[in-house]
This record gives structure tokens, C-alpha cells and sequence, in this order.
């Protein structure tokens, strides 16, 4: 299986990455030159069983981690000839790809429950797009159309509305000021919350 | 000139692997159009590389890595897929703005622009995960009504200039808002304002007509 490639797995290779920086530097070279597999074989053998170690405490979970391990040294296979010495050690360029790898990994994991779409941050701010293919989706309703359907509040319920909602102020600050129960004020304030409520539903 | 950066302890987690990848995705981003953060990101990448690959120096176990080995060696090798991804552009009623690298890898998830009140148009990019991310456009003279932030909004200005009555912005910049702040952002400049936004929850209105969506957001939450 292993054909012309030496898995030196006798005893493990304890040097620092900054001790071996320059070896593994001129192995990348060779590996972007020739694709020599020899020397990819030193490369891999030094890093990535720590690839590994640091994928584990990463993501918790051995699958994923040998995806990782097995994502990143196929990029250093495949983009040595991107590996630029005097732009950093080669630790930090396969720290560097294994970094955004996880990133990519991570994304696609979280995506599986990704349900939330963006109208959500955006609540009713949303006019529909002029997009022909669109039309399926439900008319937003505007700010604009908000202001509409509070006009046509009664009078009463405006003012509550307006004095809590705009100028927030609390109910009982409302009810001191319009010199009228606390009681009033809120099932003034449910009823006119309740109007635009049936308002908006039936708008819909 | 860019004046707001992500903090040190930003840089260094994003550098550790360690930050969530919506959030690592704005930081790199704001990497790409700010030498001095690519800098500094260098730098800790560095050290923890050092860290991290020193501590754990094990044995080539040859019953794990040996297939690995070969399969990868026998991959061919694909120059073009290897290359620096080109810049594409993002179009707005004939603009276009070019983007950071690290968002253009997502050119191809931006959705549709649509038109929000008060002059901003918006356009949803799926990066996977949880935070919702848009670019925002602010045509002049357009802003978001004031508002605060249940969650966690980060912004990158991708073109342009604005202010939101904190502080005048500019491309480059970065800055993260909570509920700690409220804010009203609005451009004056002629050209617009093109930013990078991400949010975990919902803004939050904190004046004028807006407050009156507050109540009923739950509504359209469908």
C-alpha cells in the first residue's frame, strides 16, 4: 500500500516546529517541485499525528477529527507551491489551513440546523423584492403601513399607544398624565394592540 | 483611514482556531482590507502554532495514517483549484463593489437584494450556522431607524462611509454592538454605504414609528 514511501513510525519525532522549521521548509519545497512523496512522507509524519491531538480537543469527536487531519494535509499536498518561507514557518502556514478548515467544518456542521432566515432580524421592515419570480412570497407589511393602520386607531387608544410605544413612557406615567385609572390605560393599551393585532392578520 | 479594529483578544482567538465561524469569518474579512490586524494575526498564529504542534508530539501510528497517506499522495495535483480565488463583484442597481477575499468565497450564497424603508436595500448571504449575515446597503440620505441589539450585531464597512450618532465610520472598520448600545447608523455621503453585518438575535427599535414593529416582530417570525 505504502509503495516507495518510508512511515518512520519507530520512535516519535519530539523536536520543536521551530527546530525543525527549516527541514520541513525545504521538504515543502521539494514536495511543490517534484511532488516528491518522500518527502510529503516527512512532512506528514511530523505533523499530522499533532494535527490529530489538536483536532480531537478541538472538536471532540475522532471522525471529525481525521477529517481534519486528512482536509489539511491534503491541501499541503495539493497548494505547497503557495508556502512562502519568508511569509511565516511552515507550522504556521499548516496551523493556518487546519484553522480555516475547522472554520469551513464547524459552518457546515451548524448548518444542518440552520432554519432561521434573515426576515427574522428584520422584523416587518421588509418590502417585498420586485422580482417576478418572487410572487409566491407573502406581501411584508411596511413601516409605512404600520403608521397607516395606527391612524385608523380610535383616538384614545392612540394617545396610549403613542405615549407608551413612542415616547415611552410607563402606563402609569400615562395614566397620571391623562389623569385616568392605571386600569384604563391598559386594557386601552390591549385593545388597541389587540385592533392592530386583527389589523395586520387580516392584511396578510 | 480604518480607526475601529477588532481587540487584541479578538485577533488572538481568531488566530487560536478558537472563535465561533460566523464571528471568524468578520474578523478575517476585516484582516483582508487591514494590514496592521493581518499583522498581528500573523503573529499569534505563530505562537500558538508553536503551542499547539509542540504539545502534542505522538508517534505516527501507521494503522491511522498509512492509508490516509497514500490516498492523499495519489491525489493529482490541480494547480488551477490551488490558485488564489479571483475577486468577483457584488452588483447593486449597477454598482459594483469589490470584496474581501474572505467574503467572496461566499459570492456565491448572497441571495437576492430587497428594499427596506428609509433608503436600505439588504441582501441575506447563507454562511451556514446560527447568525444571519447581510450586506446592507445605505443609499444617501438612508439609515436604520435607532435601535438597540438583543444579541450581538458585528459590522465591517465593505465601501463606503457612515455615522450613527456614536461615531463616523468608515471602509475598513469593524465594531461589535449589544444591548449596551443604541445606535442610529445613516450614510451622507453620495456614493452609499456598503457594510457586512452579522446578528444572532433580533435589533431591537428603540424610536420614532420603529418602536411600533417591537410588539408584534413575534408575528412575522414564521
Amino acid at each position: 500500500m505504502l509503495i516507495g514511501i518510508t512511515l518512520e513510525n519507530n520512535k516519535p519525532d519530539v523536536r520543536k516546529p521551530k527546530d525543525c522549521a527549516a527541514e520541513m521548509a525545504a521538504h515543502l519545497d521539494t514536495v511543490a517541485k517534484e511532488r516528491c512523496k518522500a518527502s510529503f512522507a516527512k512532512i506528514f509524519g511530523y505533523f499530522a499525528p499533532r494535527l490529530r491531538s489538536y483536532a480531537l480537543k478541538q472538536m471532540g469527536n475522532e471522525a471529525i477529527a481525521m477529517e481534519l487531519v486528512q482536509d489539511t494535509m491534503s491541501n499541503v499536498w495539493q497548494k505547497a507551491h503557495l508556502f512562502n518561507a519568508e511569509k511565516g514557518s511552515p507550522s504556521t502556514w499548516i496551523f493556518t489551513i487546519a484553522r480555516n478548515i475547522r472554520f469551513d467544518m464547524l459552518r457546515k456542521l451548524q448548518n444542518r440546523k440552520e432554519d432561521i432566515c434573515s426576515d427574522d432580524m428584520w422584523p416587518v421592515l421588509c418590502e417585498q423584492t420586485a422580482d417576478p419570480k418572487e410572487k409566491s412570497l407573502e406581501e411584508k407589511v411596511t413601516l409605512q403601513q404600520v403608521g397607516e393602520l395606527f391612524n385608523s386607531l380610535p383616538d384614545k387608544q392612540k394617545a396610549v399607544i403613542e405615549a407608551i410605544y413612542i415616547e415611552g413612557k410607563s402606563q402609569q406615567e400615562v395614566a397620571d398624565e391623562l389623569n385616568i385609572p392605571l386600569g384604563t390605560v391598559k386594557s386601552r393599551t390591549r385593545l388597541a394592540l389587540q385592533r392592530l393585532k386583527d389589523m395586520l392578520e387580516t392584511h396578510d | 483611514m480604518i480607526k475601529f479594529h477588532p481587540s487584541n483578544q479578538q485577533l488572538n482567538t481568531f488566530s487560536n482556531g478558537l472563535m465561533a465561524p460566523a464571528e471568524s469569518l468578520i474578523i478575517s474579512a476585516h484582516c483582508d482590507m487591514c494590514i496592521q490586524c493581518a499583522n498581528k494575526v500573523v503573529l499569534y498564529t505563530e505562537a500558538h502554532s508553536e503551542t499547539v504542534f509542540d504539545e502534542s508530539s505522538q508517534r505516527l501510528d501507521p494503522n491511522l495514517f498509512g492509508t490516509m497517506l497514500s490516498q492523499i499522495t495519489s491525489q493529482e495535483i490541480d494547480r488551477g483549484a490551488g490558485s488564489e480565488p479571483k475577486n468577483s463583484t457584488l452588483e447593486l442597481d449597477g454598482r459594483k463593489f469589490t470584496l474581501p477575499r474572505s467574503l467572496n468565497r461566499f459570492s456565491e450564497s448572497i441571495g437576492n437584494w430587497s428594499h427596506l424603508v428609509g433608503k436600505i436595500w439588504q441582501a441575506p448571504v447563507n454562511i451556514g450556522g446560527d447568525t444571519v449575515a447581510n450586506f446592507i446597503f445605505m443609499e444617501k440620505g438612508g439609515g436604520v431607524p435607532e435601535h438597540t441589539h438583543r444579541g450581538t450585531e458585528m459590522t465591517l464597512v465593505v465601501n463606503g462611509e457612515f455615522s450613527d450618532g456614536l461615531a463616523d465610520y468608515d471602509s475598513g472598520d469593524f465594531m461589535v454592538m449589544d444591548g449596551k448600545n443604541i445606535h442610529t447608523p445613516l450614510t451622507k455621503s453620495d456614493e452609499g454605504c456598503l457594510v457586512f453585518s452579522i446578528v444572532d438575535a433580533p435589533l431591537h427599535f428603540t424610536s420614532g414609528w420603529a418602536r411600533l414593529i417591537n410588539p408584534f416582530s413575534h408575528l412575522f417570525f414564521k
